[in-house]
């Protein structure tokens, strides 16, 4: 399965076809005719050809349809807007997080808070970050507002957990530094337009 | 605002074709935001001077362009705010900002009510035209408190010009950049304005103006109030929160008699402390500068406090047995209307040193003048007065309203000053030229204040007898002088050296001896001046000098003389041009003189209210029963300016009020600030209702806050005042209460953003003198203290703090502010 | 075979063989029929292209013990105004009619248990538990009982659900007991005999001696209404849970529920294993395989057959179900009888 189905977006140029439903029968003859015809004509057996095709292409030419779920998953469009995960930097390892604060004002429902402090390196450091996912409603602001692609909405879309601290915390969300080299850039919600640069201004430099 | 406005002359003005008046030599500036009309501007601050360091206030005044920062209205000028000239020049100017200005505005405090962001919003530059090689600027800690970042500085000087024209401490200065100079094809190619301000911004940054690292002031922070940018920052608040997730509380500063508007910045302490905390104080800093403690000593609340019936029931009991109840002036007129009432009905003794000294002086002043108070503020001197006398109040210690409109009036309306006080002060004499100090003897006040009787009362309107002591003073003696003068006749002149006669006839340069008639007035020589150049001084003072203002404090009222010297002042109020203000003692000091009937001495089993006792009731939280402090409580204050203000709760309190131990003693209302209304309207209170209090200041700068007191006047004779004794004056080793800047009370000790020390200060010569740590030995007992240095202070005698209720220094020092002491080594 | 050895010729048959017997068939037969609900979910799945149960056990096998599991542990609910007697018994019907129907149809050759086996060592167990001569009414007769179970099963219960249901159980049944009966009145008359052992033994002559290719009216007819019979798909109208919920097993949980389902599985091999005796030539030996696989491989084709068509098929209507049974079936069926007899006397 690949992302092609996801893109076919070419809703209403099927060819749909009209039934051919005739006039019902109105004599008892009629009736009689219509019911030795569809008798004889073997329709029945039409239906069970399909369904004995179906099973031979199921059991041996490989079109199970059957996902495995938790074992097997489908791939996810970029734009679905599951968990939240923190980003960090290829190069340095570091997050991208830089504590700015405006997932934070952006959050419709409120439920995003920071701690930030002024750290040795003379930086501001994001000491925690925290998503009440109580109230999250997963619209996708914090991704979209966030200057650094720091926060974005991964393909992580099984929610459940005996506690919803869970997933709520900073390193919960946090790409783990031995996964770096698996991250994903993110091109869904707040990602940026592949025609970016067209719309950028460039600022004189006197280097 | 420089120019004197005792009657305020209306011009008529159009700002773009709309009519509106503005007073008369007012900047078109702060006329056009009196209208509220909005003119772009940076570095403009309203009671400063103007520094044209932006350069973006530029208008057209009847067709010529001017900066509405420093060019005053006239009748019938017509202004334009935007042209399309002027539009060009604002453009280049924000984006001559915005070159090499960081763009992580996300990691910036100031983001959000940052005014670069506002105005390159509102200018809308959306690219950039200039660019220059950045230098490198490293990240400064000036001070215990000020953090600056001289990468994000735009150098509007608004911080050097608030230091130095409202502070008076000028402990900051602009300073070399050693920045590249500018491709001189911009000087043709970019509009003219943009490029003298960028030229000058390209050379200059701001650093301490002691040629230190460090800047040595009283660490009031009202240069990161000011600060459009993130460049200056407390040091405590750096990346701590932004500017939106702060919830304002408008209170008013617990700490000084000023009463300072301030807003409480809360929000939660963190994602797993969802407990409120105050992350920092601010001010409308066009409208009122804060002192240290109003703006760092904010987190003073008696946390997690909690109803203790046990305790609830404990301070029952000890309030039905107590025979007085102490307390410090921290405390809402609500509660001093609270402890009045258990007075009137339980028969209890209120006991209150601190204000009690000042209470028996505001009486004695009521009765000398007929005024029940005084009959100006400093928001009034700092707007018209060019001459202002200190008498009796460390003016930087005690008052930073007062220090700040003394130093105001020297900058902004060419003022002069007196400045009366034993202790000498550095800092004083900086603010201006026309500044003259007297460090006279302690006990001397008297001889002040009929030496301000001399100078300025109408001779006509003084009273026989005084004018007779005055003159008592008054030697007249002829003295010979030596004056160079260029003579061209022939003159038998006495020769300096051989002392013989000789006939000398030529053009020369010469020195003679001349006669003339000296008054020499004793009252100066008796203060520590110089009689001899006081009166040519005093003259030139004098000039062009048309509003008086004199500021009384606290030395005064523990004057053993206090009643003589309220009939002073009543005297010099009637029979001279100045107006007078008091500085009340501490806090509310003013609130409680007025509410409370204070008796002299404490009798019986004590409560003490935050003071000591055999029952305590502490804000503090380490009393017998937990009382909110004035962060979490409601209610009002009576300010120096004779307001009532209202306070408001910035952080949850969740344990008993004394309107709890109210109701239970003598019944009260339901919330202490149904007691508000209640303020006796005989005193000047009125009955408002605490939420009908409005809070804010006007566009144009007028204080909108409260209500003020009605002060009510009787025509009373003038007083008969005594003479002073001369033998009155204090010699000797010395000790003054008195606290260091940004030091009130318990409370400013307890905050962690005040370093300031409890212990004994002294000049540096007298401190290298005592050495590290004192025994100082009163009358009525001795305390060991550490001895601090304070470069500013002068002469002999030693400051000694009070702001710690649990030492009793109040005690020590009995009713007096000055006492002999006797300063061991230990 | 022995299987094939006339019942005068058997060895002695004791009342321990037929116990022996008896018990080997409730047991085979339910766990059959519970294997057989595993089957039908797979190859519905697999026709749908779906992998079924697959998590318990390997490929799902043990998802049976999980059902049975479940169906045993699960609260006893008898509804608060149902006559409660009547309820608990209805199930007990269905079951243990269809078990009867079972004791005179041949299941499994005819073996002695080995000697070494102590007790019951020796004793002969015959293949079917009761060879009565009139195998084939008993058989219909007791699958014609059953209509009990459903029908006091959803009268019983106070449920219009239920009520509903055993209407369309009566109707249903009853109607095409005709055509069951009509249907195999032919072969019937062909063999002569009612015994299941005679059907066996008139198509011993091989694959074109069965009475598929004498009787393929009758052959059909047989299937529908054994589809009727057993309430499968495209005749399960008496719970139809897209009209009546579940029809007369709408208050039914737990192992009562189970028993419905049993005994409709032991409907489902004994209907299977009559139409392989009478029409497809019995557990005759087929060439080189031999009998008992041949009747083992034929019910396994009837049973799949069942399967097939509820994967391939519609409902049809209540009305349509009569029109059927009553307008299109009886008369042929009759006309078949009438044809078979008319030939026979040629």
């Amino acid at each position: 399965m690949g992302l092609e189905q996801f893109k076919n977006r070419n809703v209403g140029t099927q060819e749909y076809r009209v039934l051919d439903l005739q006039e019902s029968p109105k004599t008892p003859m009629a009736k009689f005719a219509q019911v030795a015809k569809r008798t004889f004509k073997g329709e029945l057996f039409v239906g069970l050809g399909v369904t004995v095709r179906e099973m031979f292409n199921a059991l041996f030419r490989g079109q199970m349809h059957t996902v495995k779920y938790p074992l097997e998953k489908l791939p996810i469009s970029p734009r679905y807007r599951a968990i939240h995960e923190m980003l960090r930097l290829l190069e340095s390892g570091h997050y991208r997080c830089i504590g700015c604060g405006l997932c934070e004002k952006i959050c419709i429902s409120n439920c995003i808070s920071m701690d930030t402090r002024y750290d040795e390196n003379q930086r501001k450091e994001v000491s925690e970050y925290t998503i009440n996912f109580g109230r999250c409603i997963f619209c996708g602001y914090c991704a979209e507002v966030c200057p650094e692609l720091a926060i974005v909405h991964g393909p992580r879309y099984e929610t459940a957990s005996e506690q919803r601290a869970s997933f709520s915390l900073f390193e919960d969300m946090l790409t783990p530094i031995d996964k770096l080299s698996l991250q994903q850039e993110y091109d869904g919600f707040g990602a940026v337009s592949p025609n970016a640069d067209e719309n950028i201004k460039k600022t004189p430099l006197a280097y | 605002m420089s120019e004197v406005k005792t009657v305020e002359n209306m011009v008529n003005i159009k700002i773009d074709g709309v009519e509106y008046q503005a007073v008369e030599g007012e900047y078109i500036l702060n006329a056009a935001r009196a209208n509220e009309v909005f003119i772009p501007a940076i570095c403009y601050l309203t009671r400063c001077s103007p520094t044209l360091a932006c350069r973006i206030c530029l208008v057209e005044a009847d067709g010529k362009q001017v900066y509405a920062c420093n060019a005053k209205v006239k009748e019938g000028m017509e202004i334009t705010v935007n042209t399309p000239n002027i539009l060009e020049e604002r453009r280049a100017i924000m984006e001559v900002y915005d070159v090499n200005h960081p763009l992580q505005c996300g990691v910036c405090d100031k983001s959000g009510e940052c005014e670069l962001q506002n105005y390159t919003l509102e200018l809308n530059v959306d690219s950039q035209s200039y660019a220059i090689p950045d230098t490198k600027r490293e990240v400064q800690n000036w001070s215990s408190v000020l953090h600056y970042d001289p990468g994000l500085c735009i150098v509007c000087e608004r911080c050097t010009t608030v230091c130095k024209d409202m502070i008076g401490d000028a402990a900051i200065t602009t300073t070399k950049r050693g920045g590249e100079d500018i491709d001189k094809a911009f000087k043709e190619s970019m509009p003219k304005d943009a490029y003298a301000m960028w030229n000058k911004l390209q050379k200059s940054l701001i650093a301490p103006s002691n040629g230190t690292d460090q800047t040595n002031c009283s660490d009031c922070g009202e240069c990161i109030a000011v600060c459009p940018v993130g460049a200056l920052v407390s040091r405590d608040f750096v990346y701590q929160s932004n500017a939106w997730d702060l919830k304002r509380v408008p209170a008013v500063s617990a700490h000084s008699s000023d009463g300072f508007a301030i807003y409480y910045e809360t929000k939660p302490r963190s994602i797993e402390d969802r407990r409120e905390k105050i992350f920092r104080v601010t001010n409308e800093w066009n409208y009122v500068s804060l002192d240290g403690a109003a703006r760092f000593a904010y987190d003073f609340e008696n946390e997690d406090a909690t109803k203790d019936e046990a305790a609830f029931n404990a301070a029952v009991e000890a309030f039905k047995k107590a025979g007085t109840i102490r307390f410090n002036s921290v405390i809402t007129n609500e509660e001093a209307l609270m402890l009045q009432t258990l007075k009137e009905k339980m028969g209890v003794k209120l006991y209150n040193p601190e204000v009690r000294a000042f209470q028996k002086f505001l009486n004695h002043y009521q009765a000398a003048s007929g005024r029940s108070l005084w009959s100006t503020d400093t928001d009034t001197i700092m707007k018209r007065a060019d001459f202002v006398i200190s008498v009796g109040s460390a003016l930087r210690n005690d008052s930073p309203g007062m220090k700040y409109a003394f130093n105001n009036v020297q900058k902004l309306n060419k003022g002069a000053g007196l400045y009366f006080h034993p202790i000498g002060d550095t800092l004083i004499s900086s603010f201006g030229k026309s500044i003259e100090c007297f460090n006279h003897k302690p006990g001397l006040e008297e001889a002040a204040l009929y030496l301000i009787l001399d100078l300025f009362a109408d001779v006509q309107k003084l009273p026989e007898e005084v004018k007779a002591y005055i003159d008592s003073f008054k030697t007249s003696e002829t003295k010979t002088i030596k004056e160079k003068v260029e003579k061209t006749v022939k003159e038998m002149v006495k020769n300096e050296e051989t002392g013989e006669e000789e006939e000398v006839s030529k053009k020369v340069k010469e020195t003679v001896e001349k006669e003339i008639t000296v008054e020499k007035n004793g009252l100066v020589d008796l203060l520590g001046g110089d009689s001899e150049n006081f009166a040519d001084a005093f003259d030139k003072m004098m000039k062009k000098k048309e509003s008086f203002s004199m500021m009384v404090g606290e030395d005064l009222y523990f004057h053993e003389k206090a009643e003589n010297i309220a009939k002073l002042i009543a005297l010099i109020e009637a029979t001279t041009s100045i107006d007078v203000v008091m500085a009340p003692p501490k806090s509310n000091a003013l609130g409680v003189a007025l509410i409370c009937d204070l008796d002299d001495e404490a009798t019986g089993y004590t409560v003490g209210y935050n003071e000591n006792g055999d029952f305590r009731l502490s804000a503090l939280g380490n009393g017998d029963l937990d009382m909110p402090a004035m962060n979490q409580q409601e209610g009002t204050f009576t300010t120096m300016s004779k307001r009532v203000v209202p306070t408001n709760a910035a952080l949850p309190y969740d344990g008993y009020e004394l309107n709890d131990l109210m109701k239970v003693l003598v019944g009260a209302p339901e919330l202490t600030i149904d007691w508000t209304p209640m303020l006796p309207t005989q005193k000047g209170y009125k009955a408002v209702a605490f939420d009908d209090l409005p809070y804010g200041y006007s566009n144009d700068g007028r204080e909108n806050r409260g209500y003020l007191l009605d002060i009510t006047s009787t025509e009373a004779a003038l007083p008969t005042v005594e003479k002073f004794a001369e033998s009155a004056a204090l010699e000797g080793e010395i000790a003054y209460r008195c606290n260091p800047a940004r030091q009130f009370n318990d409370f400013t000790d307890k905050s962690h953003e005040i370093f300031e020390a409890f212990g004994v200060y002294a000049s540096t010569a007298k401190a290298e003198e005592l050495g590290e740590r004192v025994e100082i030995m009163f009358d009525k007992g001795s305390i060991v203290m550490d001895v601090i240095a304070d470069e500013k202070m002068e002469g002999d005698i030693v400051k000694v703090s009070d702001f710690r209720a649990a030492a009793g220094i109040y005690d020590l020092f009995g009713g007096s502010r000055y006492k002999n002491v006797t300063i061991k080594k230990v | 075979m022995e299987t094939t050895t006339l019942i005068g010729q058997l060895p002695e048959v004791t009342a321990v063989g037929v116990a022996i017997k008896a018990i080997l068939i409730l047991a085979i037969i339910s766990a059959v029929a519970g294997f057989g609900t595993y089957l039908e979910r797979k190859v519905l799945a697999f026709m749908q292209r779906r992998l079924g149960p697959m998590h318990v056990g390997p490929y799902g096998l043990l998802q049976i013990a999980a059902d049975g599991i479940k169906l045993f542990t699960k609260e006893d609910i008898v509804p608060q105004h149902a006559n409660a007697v009547i309820f608990k018994v209805a199930p007990v019907i269905t079951a243990a009619t269809a078990f009867i129907a079972l004791s005179a149809v041949p299941v499994f050759p005819d073996f002695r248990i080995p000697e070494f086996i102590p007790v019951l060592g020796g004793t002969f167990v015959p293949s079917i538990a009761s060879d009565v001569n009139v195998g084939i009414l008993f058989v219909l007769g007791m699958m014609a009982a059953g209509l009990y179970g459903p029908l006091l099963a959803g009268m019983a219960q106070a449920n219009k659900w239920g009520i509903i249901g055993a209407a369309r159980t009566a109707i249903q049944f009853l109607s095409y007991e005709v055509i069951t009966g009509l249907s195999i009145l032919a072969p019937i008359m062909l063999v002569g005999s009612l015994s299941l052992v005679d059907f066996n033994e008139a198509q011993s002559g091989g694959f074109t001696s069965w009475f598929v290719w004498q009787q393929p009216v009758a052959f059909i007819l047989f299937l529908i209404a054994g589809f009727a019979e057993t309430n499968r798909t495209p005749f399960d109208l008496l719970e139809h849970e897209a009209e009546v919920i579940s029809g007369y097993a709408t208050e039914y949980s737990g192992m009562r529920w189970g028993m419905f389902f049993i005994g409709e599985y032991a409907n489902m091999i004994t209907i299977s294993i009559l139409a392989a005796v009478v029409f497809l030539g019995g557990y005759n030996d087929f060439g080189f395989i031999a009998g008992w696989i041949m009747i083992l491989l034929k019910v396994a084709f009837f049973f799949f057959l069942m399967l097939w068509v509820r994967a391939a098929w519609p409902h049809v209507r209540p009305d349509q179900l009569m029109w059927l049974c009553w307008k299109v079936l009886m008369p042929i069926a009759v006309i078949n009888v009438v044809v078979t007899g008319i030939v026979i006397m040629v």
